[in-house]
């Protein structure tokens, strides 16, 4: 997914993926524009089957650095990963 | 890829090789197969530690982290170093509207598809999981075709198959890897303008040169026919 990042972006079209921790190295070393990392475990990037309420948060951070205009911009998710067992509310 | 263990007496080694498409194929695990003797005496004996502490409290946060961290680990220490491309420039457009006025689509390599509409493999129609497990080696030796998904599909009407990584929590919510409930409410709120009409996903195990040199281009091209202004990507 680092190549397409790549390409769109030359093609100028603003980019922003979601990377999990295990592959927190391939952004910088891929060199794509804006990332955000979760501490998701494999297969489940976006949060927990079922956490509606994380998978929606996630995707708010990730959008927001779409308006990042600095170059390369790489934030951690700050939040540790959950079931959605563990957060009936979610 | 491994030795089948009933040829010869199973060793540590060959027992954590299986986990990577092997006798014990599971891709929560395959790391396994690049970690030294040490390390996956390390693993199990520290899993063993953490489901016998969960026995007395069935507090399962602490295998939770013992998969992540050891993932993080395997992966950050093993897989880097065979890690075949690095850039050291970096492609970088600006968005030209708010966000709240701009067409955003998703893009994934979680293997999603509608029904009816299976990219079909090598010709395969129905291919199973496992089976796209079995042939990891010819995906990441061939070119992916982009499924279009509309992005107000049932999610009844939503198939997952990739065998590059396990599926099962997206078998049983898409939105872990195909975002479009998530997707669909920001839009409902205004924090994106419109959601491009079809989300888009891939079998990211795949030839790179062939994504980066001549597939990816053409999805680019198909993202400013549809007006796209930006993406949201999800590489699994």
């Amino acid at each position: 997914m680092g190549h397409v990042q790549r390409v769109f972006e030359a093609a100028g079209i603003p980019t922003v993926g979601i990377n999990i921790a295990a592959f927190a190295h391939v952004p910088a070393r891929m060199g794509v524009s804006r990332a955000l990392i979760t501490d998701h475990p494999m297969g489940r990037p976006l949060g927990a089957p079922g956490d509606a309420v994380r998978q929606r948060d996630v995707v708010a951070a990730a959008l927001e650095l779409l308006t990042s205009t600095a170059g390369q911009t790489i934030v951690s998710f700050p939040h540790p990963y959950r079931t959605a067992a563990a957060h009936p509310s979610a | 890829m491994t030795t089948p263990e009933s040829e010869s007496p199973l060793t540590l080694k060959g027992f954590a090789d299986s986990f990577f498409y092997g006798s014990r194929s599971n891709l929560d695990f395959k790391f396994l197969a690049d970690l030294a003797d040490t390390e996956t005496a390390d693993f199990f004996e520290g899993l063993l530690r953490e489901l016998g502490r969960t026995l007395n409290d069935g507090d399962a946060a602490r295998l939770l982290d013992h998969a992540r961290s050891w993932q993080r680990r395997a992966y950050g220490a093993h897989l880097d170093s065979k890690a075949a491309f690095a850039y050291d420039d970096v492609p970088f457009s600006i968005l030209a509207t708010p966000l709240a006025e701009t067409r955003v689509a998703l893009v994934t390599s979680s293997g999603h598809f509608v029904a009816g509409d299976d990219p079909k493999p090598f010709g395969v129609g129905q291919m199973t999981q496992a089976e796209a497990e079995a042939r990891i080696g010819e995906f990441i030796r061939a070119e992916p075709t982009l499924s279009r998904i509309p992005v107000d599909t049932p999610a009844d009407q939503l198939r997952v198959r990739h065998g590059g990584y396990p599926i099962d929590a997206a078998s049983i919510d898409h939105n872990v890897t195909l975002p479009l409930r998530a997707m669909r409410e920001l839009q409902h709120d205004g924090i994106i303008g419109e959601l491009a009409a079809d989300a888009y996903s891939f079998v990211g195990a795949t030839s790179q040169l062939k994504l980066r040199e001549r597939v990816a281009p053409l999805w680019a091209d198909e993202l400013h026919a549809a007006q796209v202004d930006a993406v949201l990507l999800v590489p699994v």
